[in-house]
């Protein structure tokens, strides 16, 4: 299986993450509504699909890294567990002696809380041995094509659910996408200044 | 460790990101190997070793304590 650039891993997760989040708010709400049994827990499983998919293009990343890369992300990896095994003990124990009300639902917060940690922890590790967060040269998918993605994504979501959504969700949407379009639009300036005062 | 990649790499006129290439890891990795941040696996030193055609612990030396 060839190596996956740096670029082309980014474009994969995005997809992924940009199905995920669809399938959270176009089909999670027909969950609660399903008759049946087996149509329930299809339903319910679906989101997983991406993000096995996004699970299994990072074990991809991770086997194909030359050895400081994959240094940086097992390090990672170990102190994010560690930290997030760490929080549930604490977070378990305390709702055993009924000081906290968690109920199952706090599962789906995990991995979110998993993959947070394994950013941060190998962003420092990355720091430490003086290198960036990507071993490669290509330094992936441009920041403001991801912005622009990242906000034309919401404002899309937006678009599509907007009469079963209430008008503080279509308000979120809508902000969130617009203002990260916005963002996407300054790079897009910054960037023209920068190389016009190169020239 | 302290090691002479950069000075042998310097001699044959290679990058980094040359050097990079012929062992097959990124060019970053170089780096923090030259400024000795990572101090390399053994099979990497190896390869190092066998591509500059010297004895490995004529490149790679302990930091004395």
């Amino acid at each position: 299986m060839p190596r996956l650039s740096q670029k082309q891993y980014e474009w994969r997760v995005l997809v992924a993450m940009a199905l995920y989040t669809l399938c959270m708010l176009v089909e999670w709400p027909l969950v609660r509504a399903a008759g049946s049994l087996p149509l329930k827990c299809l339903l319910a499983l679906v989101p997983v699909l991406p993000m096995i998919y996004v699970i299994m293009l990072m074990g991809r990343r991770i086997r194909d890294s030359d050895e400081l890369e994959r240094q940086t992300h097992l390090l990672g990896l170990g102190i994010s567990t560690a930290v997030v095994g760490a929080v549930s003990l604490v977070g378990g124990f305390l709702s055993i002696a009924n000081v906290l009300k968690l109920d199952g639902s706090i599962l789906i917060w995990v991995f979110p809380g998993l993959m947070f940690c394994y950013g941060l922890a190998r962003w420092q590790v990355a720091r430490r041995y003086g290198v960036g967060t990507f071993c490669e040269s290509d330094a992936g998918v441009a920041k403001y094509v991801r912005f622009v993605l990242a906000g034309g994504v919401l404002l899309l979501i937006a678009w599509i659910c907007r009469s079963s959504l209430d008008d503080v969700q279509l308000g979120f949407l809508c902000g969130a996408g617009a203002g990260l379009v916005a963002l996407g639009v300054v790079y897009i300036v910054l960037q023209r200044r920068r190389a016009r005062v190169g020239e | 460790m302290n090691n002479l990649i950069r000075e042998l790499r310097s001699e044959r006129g290679w990058s980094q990101a040359e050097l990079a290439q012929q062992l097959d890891v990124s060019r970053q990795t170089v780096n923090a190997i030259e400024t000795g941040k990572y101090d390399p696996s053994l099979p990497l030193a190896f390869k190092i070793a066998r591509l500059f055609g010297m004895p490995i612990e004529m490149i790679f030396v302990p930091e004395e304590e």
